[in-house]
């Protein structure tokens, strides 16, 4: 057994945290999701230049070939710095869909682009009656022809405004959360017939309710199996919780390490808070929760590469374990700031923010815990 | 013992729900029509002050018909008095203003034309309140004070027209005894208002700061220096007051609504064990806290102290808030996350994200929940004081 970074991934978190420090405190990037479209396109250009967008796709076709754990690095220092660029969505996500099941002309097509940084991508998987199943589908596509007609909302549709594609989950056959019947489609964001309600979200983010009408789209647009979709999902699913769970342990660390900071300086009753036993012992806590977090989430990243029903239990531990401990040392870190903790002019606040939105993206910590217990 | 109320006392239970059912508007109109609402409380014989003795104008209500009040005013959607004039001020001038301050004030925080803030945190002083640093110096020929110093997290400032505010004058002996209560308008040049923008993304809270704001001898309330012992009655007021448990009752209930309308599988999110256990965890604590609310209350009924039970009220109360807001987080899914004006979701989810952000507080101010547990170890469990 060997726990330790090669050589590489070390420079991986060496190049993350200089971008971090050199160009993304705070202040930097309550500019950023200030703007429009609530990313910096130039940041993106320079991670497409560092070779981060490239990471997790395969060598042959056109990526570095990184695994889990290399995403899990980066994106744990995406956590740190509260990194709003849409990596999850393009990368991750959309990413993993065409690695795993897109054809040689999807890939051809759109994986050089998001690899050079000029396209960004999304995928629109949650309805209003779904909560946390993802193969509740009311979205529908019927074959008329050659090609399909897509009707239907997704919500909560991470950066649609800044998509030129959108990944979309509809239903082929089936009932309303079969399993089976499930097809994805690739579709111009652009496409007649979408419309989008755009909206911020709490965590700084964009987000919109994306409707599809009539979108006629030929077959080559199906990525995977027709009726086949709910593999894909749940792979897309896997990844995309290992990502969120990797960035919500970088945020754990700056909540409890800032806490300790702030205990340290901040004067009551004559003495540093840090001096309470009680302030002691509940940071104590908060380290063992980040603790616990993150070594599942070592865990989880190292076993992705089996199709193991344990890689899958685990992930569904993570995911848990992440929302729930995420939590706590959220609670806590605004708790032990007291006033100042509620304000956002620190920033607790935004990963506060942060933590808790993941908690509600691909299943909460109930939904999960049921899974595990399965 | 007697678990239900006297005759009278229903009596008065059924005289309040039917004033309630009369009068309370519905709907939109909870906030268009708050005058008239308040206009009928008034004229049903001071019901617009409840804290407030006969001879002021209250109704001069007993423990228990205030109990009973306020129980059924918590049960529904009663337009909320902004506290700081009629439940926090007023007490403090009842008891310990002269008669000149109460006829001057008293009216105008009672028909809501005069808004007043309460001036008590500053930054070196929130849970150690008594280390409080504005200055307030008597001229020498004692006609007025000149204050100076900075007050946080002053909820309104915004719009008040006046602040009370504790002050320090004196810096000689323990930090308690050199504080002063001052009444001051805020349209005194002197000060400035500056926003704090909290979690929720609401402005409610401000900075207020105090250059040179000359404050006449007439605008202090009782004596110098006895400042602290005023305002500490005033905060157990509002530590039992802060419990909310009617609220909380309706708030839950409210709750297990927006899970009913969650679809999961084939039933609800109330089907869910996970969730529906916690909702009857809070169910139960709920019960257990309003019964400990009616033993305090029968305590001082028979004219006795609260008991060493009542200090665990708002404690255990802003809790319970605390997490009622997170089953409606839970509740809201997805839709945690979309923020801002647009109208997105469920209904129920609306509003989830930015109430479970603004409950963080409730641990928070009057008193962190930490401070209050070392308040209770040393005042009611006798363990002395801690570090």
């Amino acid at each position: 057994m060997d726990l330790s970074y090669t050589e590489e991934q070390l420079l991986l978190r060496d190049s993350v945290q200089k971008f971090i420090s050199d160009k993304y405190d705070i202040s930097e990037r309550n500019k950023i999701t200030a703007t429009e479209e609530g990313f910096s396109r130039e940041n993106w250009q320079l991670f497409a230049e560092l070779g981060w967008l490239a990471l997790p796709f395969k060598e042959e076709d056109g990526g570095i070939g990184g695994t889990p754990v290399d995403t899990m690095i980066l994106m744990e220092e995406f956590g740190k710095g509260l990194v709003v660029e849409p990596y999850l969505q393009t990368v991750i996500m959309v990413g993993t869909a065409l690695s795993e099941a897109g054809s040689a002309e999807q890939k051809a097509e759109v994986i050089p682009s998001i690899i050079d940084g000029s396209l960004i991508a999304t995928f629109a998987y949650a309805e209003e009656s779904a909560y946390h199943d993802l193969n509740y589908i009311a979205t529908s596509a019927t074959r008329d022809g050659d090609s399909f007609l897509i009707n239907g909302t997704k919500s909560v549709v991470s950066n649609a405004q800044s998509a030129e594609k959108i990944l979309v989950t509809a239903r082929t056959s089936g009932n309303i959360d079969d399993g089976d019947g499930i097809t994805l489609f690739l579709v111009d964001a652009n496409h007649e017939g979408i419309s989008r309600e755009d909206y911020p979200t709490v965590d700084g983010l964009r987000a919109s309710e994306v409707t599809f009408t009539d979108i006629r789209v030929p077959a080559t647009a199906v990525v995977g199996d027709i009726d086949g979709g709910a593999a894909i999902i749940e792979k897309i699913a896997r990844r995309a919780i290992l990502a969120l769970s990797a960035e919500s342990v970088g945020g754990m660390e700056i909540l409890y390490t800032d806490t300790i900071e702030y205990t340290k300086e901040r004067v009551q009753f004559d003495h540093p808070l840090s001096d309470f036993q009680v302030l002691k012992h509940r940071m104590t806590e908060m380290f063992m929760e980040y603790s616990l977090a993150k070594s599942l989430c070592m865990k989880a990243a190292m076993l992705d590469t089996q199709d193991s029903d344990e890689a899958s239990r685990t992930i569904h531990a993570l995911k848990y374990l992440v929302g729930k401990n995420g939590r706590f040392v959220s609670q806590n870190a605004v708790q032990l700031h007291g006033g100042m903790g509620m304000t956002e002019e620190l920033r607790i606040a935004h990963y506060f923010k942060r933590l808790m939105v993941i908690d509600s993206q691909f299943g909460n910590t109930d939904h999960h815990l049921a899974r595990f217990v399965a | 013992m007697d678990i239900e109320f006297s005759q009278e006392d229903l009596e008065f239970q059924r005289e309040v729900v039917e004033f309630i059912e009369k009068n309370l508007p519905t709907g939109m109109d909870v906030w268009t029509k708050r005058t008239e609402w308040f206009e009928a409380l008034r004229e049903q014989g001071g019901w617009d002050v409840p804290k407030w003795p006969a001879e002021f104008g209250g109704p001069g209500f007993t423990p228990t018909q205030r109990y009973i009040f306020d129980m059924e005013m918590g049960r529904r959607d009663t337009p909320p008095i902004i506290p700081f004039g009629v439940g926090m001020l007023a007490p403090i001038l009842i008891n310990y203003g002269t008669k000149e301050q109460q006829d001057r004030f008293l009216p105008g925080i009672r028909d809501g034309s005069v808004f007043w803030c309460q001036g008590y945190s500053e930054p070196g002083a929130g849970s150690d309140l008594a280390n409080l640093q504005t200055s307030a110096v008597l001229s020498e020929d004692g006609t007025h004070y000149t204050v100076n110093g900075q007050k946080t997290w002053t909820s309104i400032a915004h719009i008040a027209n006046w602040i009370f505010c504790l002050t320090r004058t004196s810096r000689d002996g323990p930090k308690q005894e050199g504080i002063t209560f001052l009444l001051i308008p805020m349209d005194d040049p002197g000060i400035r208002v500056e926003p704090i923008i909290t979690l929720g993304g609401a402005h409610s809270v401000n900075n207020v700061f105090f250059t040179d704001v000359q404050v006449p001898l007439e605008n202090r309330v009782g004596e110098e220096g006895k400042g602290w012992t005023y305002a500490k009655g005033l905060l157990i007021h509002e530590r039992t007051g802060l419990a909310g448990i009617q609220n909380s009752v309706m708030a839950l209930d409210k709750a297990k609504q927006a899970a009913r309308n969650v679809k999961v599988g084939n039933g609800t999110l109330m089907d869910v064990p996970t969730f529906k256990n916690r909702v009857g965890e809070l169910e139960v604590e709920l019960l257990a806290l309003e019964f400990t609310e009616l033993r305090t209350l029968a305590s001082v009924s028979a004219g006795g102290d609260p008991g060493p039970e009542s200090s665990i009220m708002k404690l255990k109360g802003t809790e319970i808030q605390q997490r009622i807001t997170q089953l409606n987080l839970e509740a809201s899914g997805i839709y945690t996350a979309p923020w801002g004006s647009q109208a997105v979701g469920p209904e129920f989810a609306r509003g989830a994200t930015s109430a479970y952000l603004s409950a963080r507080a409730f641990t928070i101010y009057g008193g962190a929940s930490e401070v209050q547990k070392d308040v209770i170890a040393k005042n009611v469990l006798d363990l002395g004081s801690s570090r």
